[in-house]
């Protein structure tokens, strides 16, 4: 039984990276305020449904360069493959209604950000976050 | 369009301003965003004798039964600068064939979107008319299921252009979320056999729109001004004139149009299910007739390819010239009324298939047959094929879409 166990947790570890399951945390910098963000207003922020949070705050999303973590936060947070996501969020771009997450050229970048500037939220895995930032909700 | 932009104009050069004096710190992002989109496409169809057209406000180089390489292909790019919180400029430029095989760029957004608070947003500067469910993204064809908008629904009024004002008012409504746009200002348009002005127009949209599905209404009334510069047009006109008949005149072309529009649409995404319905309504007093439109879309997504089917129509509500005449003219009026009439109906069966990341493949079949008494979307390439009903047609399209 230990063994069978012992068995299927190496699988599982072996698995996990390939799989691209690791967790995945929306973070913002501890400069911000004394923020809150619910999973329900996460997919509203990203899919361009408001621009603030709960409690009215203005804030500004930051985007992975495409990828494998990419598309597992949108798979994930809202329920949409690559395509789809690029379909819907194209529409609310050159429509006028919002303005895309900033995309950052590279996780460093990203992570510089997101430590740095005041109401800026975005993703990472949850290995990549370093101090200067605050975890604000978890996407296991 | 020979018509100088002034807004557009000024609000470009206020966004290079602040691409130039936005240059933030390295470790903060950047605050201006360029993105963009675009269509290759070709369509053809079977009969010699009829161009076919995506639009009343282009030519089309090929007829027939030649691959059109003019129809859908389009390039259009969007700029963005933030330059607070509460202000920023967005600029959107196209190019796709106008008429008189035009493709110089045409500015399609020019605003200043100012954020008042959370929920409410007012944009200056030249906007899109919010005339039909998809108008505010009718050429980014990457965003939408099938090859084109339908024709019947989206040429009842090619006014896109609106240089105004206009506000939105976002609320949330259970875990739905409300939106109410009103708007007013102006539009300027050339199309194929006529030019045309909306002065005064005032419109209300109202949407909503929730997790997999949306629905919206909106109606508008404005002021029309619409000439016509065709042969047959002119040719009616002096028949009128050496009959002394100067009301009928006046009803033809001219400065005093009213007209009303209503369009109101739904899209639902369930289960891979996707289905897009609208109904749009266009009621003009002169100049050009009244008619009504709708169609149904519904497809279904099997990984990365999208089989979708299409049923539309148009139908004609009142002729654009309904006033009595004397008889002698009843035959070429008769003929007038038909070539303004432009109601057909469409099945088509197509397919999108998400090749690759920001690039989708789309293929369409369709077969279109042009109502009694209309030269539907067609220009008949011949005197015999004008006199003519018009027989079923069937247009092949392929295409490429992308976004950037």
């Amino acid at each position: 039984m230990q063994r069978t166990l012992f068995r299927f947790l190496t699988l599982a570890a072996l698995l996990a990276p390939l799989d691209g399951r690791a967790e995945l945390v929306l973070v913002t910098s501890q400069r911000s305020g004394p923020v809150e963000l619910s999973r329900e207003q996460a997919e509203k922020l990203y899919l361009g449904r408001s621009t603030t949070l709960a409690d009215g705050t203005p804030v500004k999303l930051v985007d992975l360069p495409n990828g494998n973590t990419r598309d597992d936060f949108y798979l994930k947070l809202t329920n949409k493959n690559p395509a789809q996501i690029v379909a819907y969020r194209s529409r609310l771009v050159f429509n006028g209604r919002t303005t895309p997450p900033l995309e950052a050229a590279s996780i460093a970048e990203a992570r510089q950000w997101l430590a740095d500037t005041p109401n800026l939220i975005g993703y990472l895995e949850r290995t990549d976050v370093t101090g200067g930032m605050r975890v604000l909700l978890r996407l296991p | 369009m020979k018509r100088p932009h002034p807004w557009p104009a000024r609000l470009a050069a206020l966004l290079a301003a602040s691409l130039c004096c936005a240059a933030a710190a390295a470790n903060e992002p950047p605050r201006f965003a360029l993105s963009g989109f675009g269509t290759v496409g070709v369509a053809r169809s079977d009969k010699d004798d009829y161009r076919f057209h995506s639009s009343s406000t282009q030519d089309s180089v090929s007829p027939g039964q030649n691959f059109d390489a003019t129809a859908d292909t389009v390039l259009g790019l969007q700029g963005t600068g933030q330059l607070n919180d509460q202000f920023d400029l967005t600029v959107q430029a196209i190019s796709r064939q106008a008429v008189g095989y035009n493709y110089t760029p045409h500015v399609t957004w020019a605003y200043l979107n100012y954020r008042a608070s959370p929920a409410l947003t007012f944009r200056v500067g030249r906007t899109t008319t919010p005339f039909f469910m998809f108008s505010d993204s009718l050429n980014v064809n990457y965003a939408t299921p099938w090859l084109r908008p339908p024709v019947e629904v989206y040429s009842l009024n090619p006014f896109s252009d609106l240089d105004g004002i206009d506000m939105l008012y976002r609320i949330p409504v259970g875990a739905m979320d409300l939106e109410v746009q009103g708007l007013f200002g102006n539009s300027t348009l050339k199309a194929r056999s006529a030019s045309g002005r909306l002065s005064n127009a005032t419109g209300i949209r109202v949407g909503l729109a929730g997790s997999g599905f949306s629905a919206q209404a909106g109606y508008t009334r404005t002021d029309l001004e619409l000439h016509w510069d065709d042969g047959l047009y002119q040719f009616l006109n002096n028949q009128f004139g050496l009959l002394g008949q100067t009301g009928a005149q006046a009803e033809l072309s001219g400065k005093r149009g009213h007209a009303r529009f209503f369009s109101a649409g739904l899209q639902w995404e369930k289960n891979n299910w996707i289905t897009v319905a609208e109904y749009a309504r266009r009621t003009v007093d002169r100049y050009i007739n009244s008619a009504h439109a709708w169609y149904l879309t519904v497809g279904h997504r099997f990984g990365n390819l999208t089989p979708y089917a299409m049923y539309s129509q148009q139908r004609q509500d009142t002729a654009a010239f309904a006033h009595d005449t004397a008889p002698a003219l009843a035959p070429l009026v008769d003929f007038y009324n038909t070539t303004r009439n432009t109601a057909q109906q469409t099945t088509a069966l197509g397919l999108r298939w998400d090749v690759a990341r920001n690039i989708a493949i789309k293929g369409q079949v369709e077969r279109i047959n042009v109502a009694p008494h209309s030269r539907g979307m067609f220009t008949p390439e011949s005197a015999a094929a004008a006199f003519k009903p018009v027989p079923p047609i069937h247009v092949l399209s392929l295409s490429v879409d992308f976004v950037f």
